[in-house]
């Protein structure tokens, strides 16, 4: 009896075991990775947190949903990663006719994965899929004032805005990718998000969620074949099972590795830290929508000599970080250099007195996530001990991302709070999302400097733009909007 | 008995309604998703917009209302984040998370039912004493740790085994053992205990004094009596292994239905969390009824209470 039963254990178990193997076909070239890395790869396996939401282009609003299927989609412009100029991509061409319309020339001969052509009709189905209601685009909301997308010819495309839009080649380049119409049309979007054609550098071969993407070298690439034949994307949730899958060679590259685990990737013989400039800034927002000190302009920029951001960035973050002095980051391309705030802790204590407030009797909050950008939590705690040297004492708050991006949008946050924003390229988005009413994101708002914020994003002419902006930033710093930390560094482990 | 099982099956709908009714309004406290899945520049009047199309603006017991209604008829609504169907994202993940707690349960049994009777056979033995030590450490252990050392040895060091994902065995191995080394531990101890009870029973030392060689003892007449409670356990366990592998889960980047209610929960994606909470109360109670149905056949007088 008992033989029978331990005997029937076995069975049922070798039997789940032999069922997992009928799906798993040709999964065994896993194993073989690890080892071959002196060689030159023709295949490359690449970790992420997430899955990507979905593989239809133009939808998701997200990081991870959008580095994965740029590599089966094209845009029309990119962005130069070194010098943040537009590069023409599927756009040949693109002018700006008057005020509400702009043209753009296409490139010709390119090809959809499943052999249809790229043309005009390819961008106007694009943009009109995020306009359109019926598929609830988290982008359209960027995309409201684009009034009619015309077919000028096979090659060339007008768009019509409804106001002035000068940031629309920078949506253009953030936003759009490019669809294949016909094939939408024709399995629906249900099944085009599941199996997505594009023009891209790698076309879709298999998605197992939460488990892997795969793809693979689209051979009639306008652009020519890529070298690496197979791209795979793996999604790790847990940080530390993503550095043992990278360390034991089953992973060849992932991103975001915290400051503290730099060492244990380089201590290993095969592997280094990369570490490339973010497009993100880190920032400690001075709350002026809440009644308290904030509001007093004396306290924000007491707070900002208080603040010592090379302390911060040498100790807490190892030195992985660009530091920021005014609004804008050195990659946004109407970026001036600013007199910034130096570190002073005994002027911060006069000031603060001048505007009446006894430093030793201050208690101000600051909010923080836990996770969200490098070392952020840590960060908060290092600038309350600092604060706290010139007597002031802070009460830190530490949020789940989505409660702390909820209390910002709100208005429930109180004294201070950490924040990042990116991309920070453009000078209009940074500006009008950081510094408006509308926007909380900064929480800092200030009538005359929205007015000219405002005036100025309407400017077509690019010197008078950039003369606006130029003198946005140093009002900014002057009024000490915020306390600036400094431009992420995205530090990759290959 | 037919009065019972109806009894017992109303209670199997009330128990799953509560689950998603606590669920359903916790879930609302964590607050408003559109913060999450809107890019940050979106104005104002858009989020409003989309609000209203999700229907976040309305009261609160209006919203509850609405999706009970859809909800017993199977629809969740769908992903905030995918738009496809909250219900068939939930049960795509199912058969990952039942091979899991399935291969895990069995191979706990494997090592714990015969580890247990060696233990109460052999009581107050070298071998009892490290079994008993074996199965506090088992217990004490706390899976994520466990999970990451396993991962560390076995992928990391030695490279035999991958540390994570799914699509073949050896993939199974390491979230297996994780799994089953809580199960293992308690299985032990309760087949231990449970031997020793037996084996102070009247009928055992008859039959010992009549010459039955230990083994036939052991196996026919001591261990088919004391597995009766154990299955019991092993119900109870199964119920938990197929919701509450989260951990594991995560840790091995196994394509379950935990792992997709933890992502769900910090996306605020509450149609997939709500569909998840159902599938997982769903299966829950109906391994409970079923257990009951069993201890009523067996024993007719909890049909009479």
């Amino acid at each position: 009896m008992k033989k029978n039963a331990f005997f029937l254990l076995v069975l049922s178990l070798l039997l789940i075991l032999s069922a997992c193997t009928e799906g798993a076909a040709g999964t065994g070239d896993s194993k073989d990775k690890g080892n071959s890395a002196t060689t030159e790869k023709d295949s490359i396996v690449i970790a992420f947190e997430a899955d990507a939401g979905t593989l239809i282009a133009n939808s998701d609003v997200n990081y991870v949903t959008d580095t994965q299927i740029r590599n089966i989609y094209d845009a029309l412009i990119e962005r130069d990663g070194k010098t943040g100029e537009f590069i023409p991509v599927l756009a040949e061409e693109w002018e700006n006719v008057d005020e509400l319309t702009w043209k753009l020339k296409l490139k010709e001969g390119v090809k959809f994965h499943n052999g249809a052509d790229f043309d005009a009709n390819s961008v106007k189905y694009s943009i009109d899929y995020i306009l359109d209601d019926a598929n609830q685009s988290f982008y359209k909301s960027r995309w409201v004032d684009v009034q009619e997308v015309t077919v000028l010819s096979p090659y060339e495309v007008q768009i019509k805005t409804a106001k002035p839009f000068p940031s629309l080649i920078q949506r253009i380049t953030e936003d759009l990718l490019i669809m294949e119409p016909g094939y939408v049309e024709e399995v629906g979007t249900d099944e085009a998000a599941k199996k997505p054609v594009g023009t891209g550098a790698y076309k879709f071969v298999e998605w197992s969620r939460d488990n892997y993407l795969k793809l693979e070298a689209f051979e009639d690439y306008w652009n020519g074949t890529p070298k690496i034949k197979h791209l795979e994307f793996r999604y790790i949730p847990e940080f530390s099972s993503r550095l043992s899958a990278f360390l034991s060679g089953e992973v060849d590259l992932f991103k975001n590795i915290p400051v503290d685990s730099i060492g244990k990737i380089e201590s290993d013989g095969n592997s280094k830290v990369a570490e490339v400039a973010s497009a993100r800034i880190n920032y400690l927002a001075l709350n002026t929508f809440h009644d308290g000190p904030m509001k007093d302009e004396k306290v924000r920029q007491a707070l900002n000599y208080a603040v010592d951001v090379d302390e911060l960035l040498e100790a807490v973050l190892n030195g992985h970080g660009t530091k920021m002095t005014g609004p804008l980051a050195v990659i946004n391309t109407a970026y001036v250099e600013t007199e910034g705030y130096d570190f002073d802790p005994e002027k911060a204590k006069s000031m603060l007195k001048e505007a009446g407030y006894d430093p030793e009797s201050l208690e101000l909050t600051l909010d923080t996530p836990n996770g969200r950008y490098p070392m952020d939590s840590q960060v908060a705690q290092a600038i309350a001990a600092q604060l706290q040297r010139i007597g002031v004492k802070v009460n830190v708050q530490v949020n789940e991302w989505g409660a702390h991006l909820e209390k910002i949008r709100n208005r429930e946050m109180k004294d201070m709070f950490i924040l990042g924003w990116g991309p920070a390229f453009d000078p209009q988005s940074t500006i009008e999302n950081l510094f408006t009413e509308v926007a909380p994101y900064s929480s800092f708002y200030d009538k005359d400097l929205e007015a000219k914020i405002y005036e100025t994003n309407a400017l077509f002419n690019e010197d008078e733009r950039f003369k606006g902006y130029e003198e946005l930033q140093h009002s900014l710093v002057e009024k000490a909007a915020w306390v600036p930390l400094w431009q992420q560094a995205d530090l990759y482990a290959v | 008995m037919l009065d019972y099982v109806i009894k017992r099956l109303i209670q199997v709908v009330v128990v799953v309604l509560l689950a998603l009714t606590v669920v359903f309004f916790l879930i609302r406290l964590s607050g408003d998703p559109t913060a999450l899945f809107l890019p940050p520049d979106a104005p104002r009047e858009q989020i409003e917009e989309f609000r209203e199309k999700l229907g976040f603006n309305r009261p609160l017991h209006i919203q509850y209302g609405e999706f009970m209604v859809n909800a017993v008829q199977g629809d969740f609504g769908q992903s905030l984040r995918s738009r496809e169907d909250a219900l068939p994202i939930v049960l795509d993940r199912l058969p990952a998370t039942f091979q899991l707690a399935i291969s895990s349960l069995l191979l706990s049994l494997l090592i714990a039912i015969p580890l247990g009777v060696l233990s109460a056979f052999k009581r107050n033995s070298v071998f009892d004493r490290i079994s008993v030590a074996f199965t506090v450490l088992g217990q004490a252990v706390p899976s994520f740790w466990l999970g990451l050392l396993l991962i560390y040895f076995f992928a990391a060091q030695l490279h035999i085994l991958p540390s994570g994902g799914a699509g073949s065995v050896v993939h199974l191995i390491l979230p297996m053992i994780t799994l089953a080394a809580y199960s293992v531990a308690r299985f032990t101890r309760f087949t231990r205990s449970t031997m020793l009870d037996v084996l102070r029973k009247d009928y055992i030392r008859t039959a010992k004094a009549s010459g039955v060689p230990t083994f036939r003892l052991v196996g026919r007449y001591a261990l088919k009596n004391s597995l009766i409670p154990i299955i019991t356990l092993v119900a109870l366990d199964l119920g938990t292994l197929l919701g509450g592998a989260v951990i594991t889960e995560v840790v091995f980047a196994w394509p379950g239905i935990g792992r997709l209610l933890m992502q769900s929960l910090m996306n605020r994606d509450f149609p997939i969390v709500l569909a998840g909470v159902f599938i997982i109360a769903l299966i829950y109670a109906v391994i409970n009824f079923v257990a009951d149905l069993l201890y009523a056949y067996v024993n007719p007088q909890i049909r009479v209470k």
